[in-house]
């Protein structure tokens, strides 16, 4: 009876997230297989972790259990995604530098599905952790960084970098190495 | 010139989780620095495109269907020795014919007190209600974050509150949103959103509720209208010095904004 009792508590309180888990460990781990584990495994921990819950937001516990078992199954399956980053390093912050000639909004207006896509999926992975919960969960600063167990103050920046590192592969002006690449028109020889 | 601290700031300023004076600050510095203007533009611009044009992920059908089937799966051994205490007191309240209609009186007077309990505790917040929303309107301070965007002001009381508030404008002739503070009420900060109806302001109070979703229950105390509710796990309650007629209007277009999100 107690079983089901924490069923059903586990239901009403966990359940309602399951988007945003799985949300969160498909774009950490790139593909709908291995976040379906993940999801699973998660939320057999947070099973038996549901004594625990003391009531707060349910989606930011569920979430940083997911966090926490994606990561574990990232060090194991892709340690090289998962390379420690160094959040105070400073060449990341030149790179995070917008210059304030570009008009980089009508690129990001017109960049499609794909480009975005692609932009976040290329990210860090701390970086697109933050991103994701940021823009994707709509998540505050405070709840990100209880999911992600830092600082605020490092949430601040990995979300100022991850931006910053997504406006440079959506404006064409920033990546210049990129455009000098002749395109072969088919059928120009016929 | 652009450096660490005020790019993080304009970040924080776009997703709303600058405090007044440093909002302020920031939307001085609009003011004064076209530079800095275009930046807030450029994030906004990805911001926007980002939350229209990025996959999100819904669980598939198939995950659910695999999690609730280890739902119907055997006990496991940490669970067997509150199942066994559970059998015991089966045991013994068989045994014990009168115990059981004993527990059942004793349940019936804990339900009838839990009930009055209830509407004790309505009546104490209805008077919370009612002196934040005077406090409020007489002292002029309405809002903490006072934006009419209510992408700045979800995050902003998301980051200062343990929940994450439904905020949004209403579909209604002549309402105007004017922003959202923190408050505190029936022991617990809770989101205030404010509203301008006409010449009237209407205070709308959000916090997590324990119980089952209820339908409005409308009342009239000292003059002003008030209406609470609980819907989607959130506690509602609302009210000003509008008419009925009125009040009715904007307590439906907050309902309807809720639903529609």
């Amino acid at each position: 009876m107690a079983m089901e009792q924490d069923h059903a508590r586990f239901e009403s309180l966990a359940m309602p997230h399951l988007n945003a888990a799985y949300n969160l460990a498909r774009w950490l781990t790139h593909n709908d297989h291995d976040a379906e584990d993940v999801v699973h495994e998660s939320v057999i921990r947070a099973m038996r972790y549901i004594g625990s819950f003391r009531g707060e937001s349910a989606r930011a516990w569920l979430l940083q259990i997911v966090r926490n078992t994606t990561f574990s199954w990232l060090r194991e399956n892709r340690s090289a995604d998962v390379v420690a980053l160094d959040d105070n390093d400073d060449s990341l912050q030149q790179v995070a530098a917008p210059s304030a000639e570009e008009p980089p909004a009508l690129a990001m207006r017109n960049a499609d599905r794909r480009q975005i896509n692609d932009a976040i999926a290329a990210l860090p992975v701390v970086y697109r952790e933050a991103l994701v919960l940021r823009e994707l969960e709509d998540l505050s600063y405070a709840e990100i960084a209880r999911i992600a167990d830092v600082p605020i103050g490092t949430v601040m920046s990995r979300l100022a970098r991850a931006r910053a590192l997504m406006r440079e592969a959506l404006t064409p002006s920033a990546r210049p190495a990129l455009r000098p690449v002749p395109r072969v028109v088919n059928g120009g020889n016929k | 010139m652009t450096n660490q601290r005020e790019t993080q700031m304009i970040d924080a300023f776009v997703d709303g989780e600058l405090d007044l004076a440093g909002q302020l600050e920031i939307e001085e510095r609009m003011r004064l620095d076209p530079a800095t203007a275009q930046k807030v533009q450029g994030l906004r611009q990805l911001r926007e495109t980002i939350r229209e044009k990025a996959d999100y992920h819904p669980a598939p059908a198939a995950l659910r269907k695999r999690i609730s089937a280890g739902f119907g799966a055997a006990p496991t051994a940490t669970h067997r020795p509150r199942a066994s205490v559970v059998s015991a007191l089966q045991r013994w309240l068989g045994w014990r014919p009168m115990a059981g209609s004993f527990a059942l009186a004793a349940a019936a007077v804990v339900a009838f007190n839990l009930a009055w309990l209830h509407a004790a505790q309505d009546d104490r917040v209805l008077d919370d209600v009612v002196a934040s929303h005077v406090r409020a309107t007489l002292g002029q301070h309405l809002v903490d974050v006072a934006s009419s965007d209510h992408h700045t002001v979800k995050p902003w009381l998301s980051s200062k509150l343990d929940f994450s508030p439904p905020v949004s404008e209403l579909q209604l002739p002549g309402s105007v949103f004017l922003g959202g503070r923190v408050d505190y009420l029936d022991g617990r900060p809770v989101a205030a959103l404010v509203y301008r109806q006409g010449p009237h302001v209407v205070s709308s109070f959000v916090w997590p509720a324990t119980g089952k979703d209820r339908n409005p229950e409308f009342a009239e105390t000292r003059g002003f209208q008030t209406a609470r509710w609980t819907h989607d796990g959130m506690q509602h309650w609302v009210i000003s010095d509008v008419n009925r007629g009125e009040f009715d209007a904007v307590v439906q277009a907050i309902r309807a904004a809720e639903s529609s999100r």
